[in-house]
């Protein structure tokens, strides 16, 4: 993972780390803000065809060092996050788990 | 050198080093016999103020060596007098004997851990060497367990090692991690994280968990403090963490994506560090106090080559639905022993891909005659491994264009039945045949299949196939002299 640049106004950057960095081939993406965290998966399957299933079923969601629960349409928890928005100059980071060792 | 008279190099290494151990053992036994035999003092001593049997006597908690051994760290406010007494009274389970259990290991160890615990049902390999530092050439194709302990017991004589040659299994879990008071989960596959997590929960043991590919690493305590479940107290296990095992294929292990030894040694070191934390403070023991507040569990993060290699997360304490460490969880001891929790199941399964048809397929062989009578003369070889691999060795000819970059690279740049795609040689003709060559023989046929859908066969014009078996074919059925990664 390279030097990521600040993102520019009005946008944040999203951090792939493991499988994900290999998924994307990248280090980041950038994407409009504000955006509220239960559209962030697909705002990302339209840059990355297949990672919703492939990766981000799966994986942590962090924004700025903090965990965050991802409301998905099926699942129970989806109460208090869901209010969770993402603002420009946020970091966001995919944290696949990783398990070889 | 051919492979027996290898593996008798290798047991007469074994043999002396085993032999130089022996020795050690036998000094070290003499060395304490002699202790024991030290002529008492007679009455003519006495008489000259000599020692008497009382202040010979070694009257303080650690053995005299000990506190030489030890004393770099006793020292520390950290660890202290007390904390040395708590790491000798414990009893640690390393699961795993690889790139991250032996450096694990081996500062346990070195810290003087009362007894070490090594699961492993593996044995050791050339591939491994560069990473699993406790491990040697002389013992290749010995267990890990074995070795690892081996090489422990020359750095620490003092501890209790115990030794289990087969892997961590819902049967033998219970008997096996019920008698230590942290576990370190030094494994490699999302089947024995769920499992090792799943009993940590069930048993109350602390949980220091870590992993590492290529040059990434994650560490995270869990069920840190542990605590029953249900129970709002308790840290978070790795269910909680990671709800979702990752889809079966896209599980990487560290023979198929690489991995840096140091990259993984930092992790296992961690962990080291990590339960020597958890131990010296007295988690596990009875009358353990706790933290007193609440802890803020947190996961590091680490990429050896990112400006920032190292992150810490904060996460959040137990997930309220959580499978197994919620008040609504079902997971049971005898529920988990039964079987009746299928964690291969429950983690998926790869079976090997088979979508071309057999006339799609040409043996490793069949290509070479191919190649060799020029029938196909200017067809395409198409090699779809990373391009570290190509790098490495290739097929004269081939061009590569890498499984992960296939997608980006392969959407055509005009629209209809004659798609062209960018890595495509401009002067190759319409029908010229297209063979796909991978490592092994699964992602070939992914590509081949692709190219087909793409229309690039012409309706059956052009002939698009793979070689099966891919380059680990080529190596054993047609060019031995050649390396495979």
């Amino acid at each position: 993972m390279g030097v990521i640049p600040k993102p520019p106004q009005g946008q944040f950057n999203v951090l792939y780390f493991a499988s994900a960095n290999s998924f994307t081939s990248k280090d980041y993406d950038t994407l409009p803000a504000p955006l509220p965290i239960g559209k962030l998966f697909d705002e990302l399957e339209k840059k990355h065809s297949g990672i919703k299933d492939k990766i981000l079923s799966s994986c942590l969601v962090t924004v700025n060092l903090n965990y965050v629960d991802v409301p998905n349409g099926d699942s129970e928890d989806a109460s208090s996050e869901s209010s969770v928005v993402i603002h420009a100059g946020d970091e966001v980071a995919i944290i696949p788990p990783v398990s070889s060792g | 050198m051919d492979p027996i008279t290898g593996k008798i190099e290798r047991l007469k290494a074994q043999i002396s080093e085993t032999e130089v151990e022996l020795q050690q053992l036998k000094a070290q036994l003499a060395r304490l016999e002699a202790l024991l035999s030290l002529p008492s003092p007679s009455s003519e001593a006495q008489a000259n103020d000599q020692p008497t049997e009382s202040s010979r006597k070694w009257t303080w908690p650690l053995e005299e060596e000990e506190y030489t051994r030890y004393g770099r760290q006793l020292i520390l406010p950290s660890v202290g007098i007390r904390g040395q007494l708590r790491l000798k009274s414990a009893a640690i389970l390393v699961v795993g004997a690889g790139g991250l259990g032996c450096p694990a290991a081996a500062y346990l160890a070195g810290a003087g851990v009362g007894t070490l615990g090594v699961v492993d049902g593996d044995t050791v390999e050339l591939s491994n060497l560069h990473r699993q530092i406790a491990h040697n050439t002389a013992r290749v194709g010995i267990k890990k367990a074995d070795s690892l302990i081996q090489y422990c017991r020359g750095l620490n004589p003092e501890v209790r090692y115990v030794g289990y040659g087969e892997h961590l299994t819902p049967q033998n879990a219970q008997d096996v991690v019920s008698a230590y008071d942290v576990v370190l989960d030094c494994t490699d596959h999302p089947t024995s994280r769920y499992l090792i997590s799943d009993i940590c929960v069930l048993l109350g043991k602390p949980l220091v968990s870590a992993s590492a590919l290529r040059t990434d690493g994650q560490l995270i305590v869990l069920n840190n403090p542990p605590a029953t479940q249900g129970s709002a107290d308790g840290g978070p296990c790795y269910r909680c963490v990671f709800p979702k095992p990752p889809p079966a294929d896209s599980v990487v292990s560290c023979g198929e994506g690489g991995i840096l030894g140091p990259v993984v040694g930092v992790m296992g070191v961690l962990q080291a560090l990590e339960s020597i934390k958890l131990l010296a403070a007295g988690t596990g023991k009875e009358n353990y106090q706790g933290p007193g507040e609440p802890l803020t569990p947190s996961l590091l993060l680490f990429s050896a080559y990112s400006p920032t290699p190292f992150r810490s997360i904060k996460m959040r304490g137990r997930r309220s639905n959580c499978f197994a460490c919620s008040a609504s969880s079902m997971l049971t001891l005898k529920e988990l022993k039964t079987g009746s929790l299928d964690y291969v199941q429950f983690c998926g399964v790869t079976t090997p891909i088979n979508i071309l048809q057999p006339g799609e397929r040409v043996s490793a062989t069949d290509y070479k005659s191919i190649l060799a009578s020029g029938i196909n003369r200017g067809s395409l070889l198409l090699d779809v491994r990373e391009k570290e691999h190509f790098d490495i060795a290739k097929i004269p000819g081939a061009i590569n264009i890498p499984f992960s970059t296939f997608q980006t690279k392969s959407r055509s740049t005009s629209n209809g039945y004659s798609a062209h795609l960018e890595w495509l040689p401009e002067d190759v003709s319409s029908d010229t045949p297209i063979y796909v060559v991978c490592r092994v023989g699964n992602d070939s046929q992914l590509v081949a299949k692709k190219l087909k859908d793409l229309g690039l066969d012409r309706h059956g014009e052009r002939f698009i196939g793979d070689i099966k078996g891919g380059m680990k074919a080529w190596k054993l059925e047609v060019n031995q002299t050649m390396p495979f990664t």
